[in-house]
């Protein structure tokens, strides 16, 4: 989203941050608008408009994810876990029938599995849908079927402060948007990737020029190389070989070889996009971490046996956790009989 | 950001988490409450999850099983609450519970809804006089 906000300034008051940022407050008013419409109430307008507005608000904060071309099946992917959660969501909390608000939840809960596959997590994914969608759900509608046999009552029929509730569900997304925007602005890093990628595609030594200037007897490293530094900053990182080829060919002025610049340009491209993908932003990638513990890998990757390595993380590190868990679904089970199994008075 | 790098996950985990915050406000049945909550339990565990990838470290997905665990405890707990509460109050509607607010609260009444049915008439009970019918010999049997 950064390149609509490349301006860093950052303005003060309510209504100059408006109107920086009205396009980053335009789908969360919108989905609590529509929700707004559609949660039951007395007076119901019709769910075509609050459907309508919701889905404008979910249209529009995809478009503004989705800016680049490229079609990866991982993004397409996301797209499609994403949407059909969040449009689960939606209909669990606006629907009368509590019946019908169980399986949108139980469908909530598949898209929430897919979104963990995509996040290399399969046993959590296995997990919940077992958890969630197998035990939950199903004894909840299990109690649904023993306690609601009239069909819907009062209490479906209305809701409790509509208004304030989406108000303050809206205030509260826009804020986390916000702050999620700040940390994330990746505008730095996406200039200097356009800037490779336009260096690997050069024809020629002009256009080459054209966006390093000319090689002066002051200015000895180019100044992509240098914003290049300042967007990675680590010196040993595996790409300084190319930024010094880089920097000697261009120093060698018209004679130097295009299709040396080409090919460490297209490196440092590759590393640097795959830098934005996993660590760029947070500034995470700078936090020193403890190595070669189980459970700790390099950023954005781990292992492809899941289970293995989440089994040795959970009885090493978290074991005592685990003995606690142990423990606590045990008092769980004990006070779940205690309460229910207890009579109606009089009838022990 | 493009889908599928952290922050976009971060920012479908955020806005399940305020649906199931804006669920939990607004509705008045006890299920569909509970629901709420754990909806945004999946929220969180979203965010816990793509954070584990993003830094290369199982704790995250760790937390995850123990939210699973404390979720399913959670889940027994409330259904035998809401049992309980059901076998009291004949309805899910937690406006029935609304003596449970502070003494100097006026009571929420939700905009439409219908007025109580006025109770039958009562009327006066005449106490019983006169002398007893025998019983039968089976009842006296059964009694004594």
């Amino acid at each position: 989203m950064s390149f609509l906000f490349a301006d860093t300034a950052r303005a003060t008051g309510f209504l100059p941050f408006v109107r920086e940022n009205w396009l980053l407050l335009l789908p969360p008013i919108l989905g609590f608008v529509g929700i707004y419409a559609l949660l039951p109430r007395a007076r119901q307008t019709k769910p075509l408009w609050g459907g309508a507005l919701a889905a404008a608000g979910l249209i529009t904060g995809g478009v503004f994810l989705v800016h680049s071309d490229a079609v990866l099946v991982e993004r397409v992917l996301f797209c499609a876990f994403a949407g059909l959660a969040l449009v689960a969501g939606v209909m669990m909390i606006t629907q009368k029938n509590p019946v019908h608000a169980a399986m949108s939840f139980a469908m909530v809960v598949l898209s929430t599995c897919g979104l963990f596959l995509l996040q290399a997590a399969p046993f959590l994914m296995a997990a919940t849908i077992i958890i969630y969608a197998g035990a939950i759900v199903v004894t909840f509608l299990f109690v649904i079927m023993l306690a609601q046999q009239d069909g819907a009552t009062n209490a479906d029929r209305l809701s409790r402060e509509p208004f304030l509730a989406s108000l303050a569900g809206c205030v509260l997304l826009v804020a986390l948007v916000c702050i999620l925007h700040k940390a994330h602005d990746t505008a730095k890093i996406d200039s200097v990737i356009v800037s490779f990628r336009q260096l690997s595609e050069a024809k020629n030594i002009a256009q080459v020029k054209r966006l390093f200037g000319e090689p002066s007897p002051g200015t000895t490293t180019p100044e992509l190389v240098v914003r290049t530094h300042g967007v990675i900053a680590n010196v040993d990182s595996p790409v300084q070989s190319d930024l010094n080829n880089i920097r000697h060919e261009w120093n060698r002025g018209d004679k130097a070889r295009i299709e040396v610049i080409q090919k460490h340009a297209k490196n440092v491209h590759v590393y640097l996009e795959a830098k934005r993908r996993t660590t760029a932003s947070l500034g995470l990638d700078d936090v020193p971490r403890k190595a070669s513990t189980p459970g700790h890998f390099s950023p954005g990757k781990l292992p492809a046996e899941n289970v293995t390595g989440l089994g040795r993380t959970l009885f090493t590190d978290y074991l005592i956790a685990v003995e606690l868990a142990a423990a606590l679904l045990l008092v769980a089970t004990i006070g779940a009989i205690v309460i229910a199994g207890r009579r109606a008075e009089g009838l022990r | 950001m493009t889908p599928g790098t952290l922050e976009s996950y971060l920012l479908v985990g955020a806005a399940l988490f305020v649906l199931g915050l804006v669920g939990f406000l607004t509705r008045r049945n006890m299920i569909i409450m509970f629901l709420s909550a754990e909806m945004m339990l999946q929220g969180v565990a979203i965010n816990l999850v793509a954070f584990a990838k993003f830094r290369g470290d199982l704790g995250g997905q760790v937390l995850v099983m123990f939210i699973h665990t404390v979720a399913a405890c959670e889940a027994a707990i409330a259904l035998a609450l809401i049992l309980l509460l059901f076998k009291r109050g004949k309805s899910l509607d937690v406006s029935l519970w609304q003596d449970l607010r502070e003494a100097d609260q006026d009571p929420i009444e939700d905009e439409g809804t219908p007025p109580e049915p006025p109770k039958p008439a009562e009327f006066q009970h005449l106490t019983p006089a006169g002398a007893e019918p025998a019983k039968k010999e089976a009842e006296k049997v059964s009694h004594a």
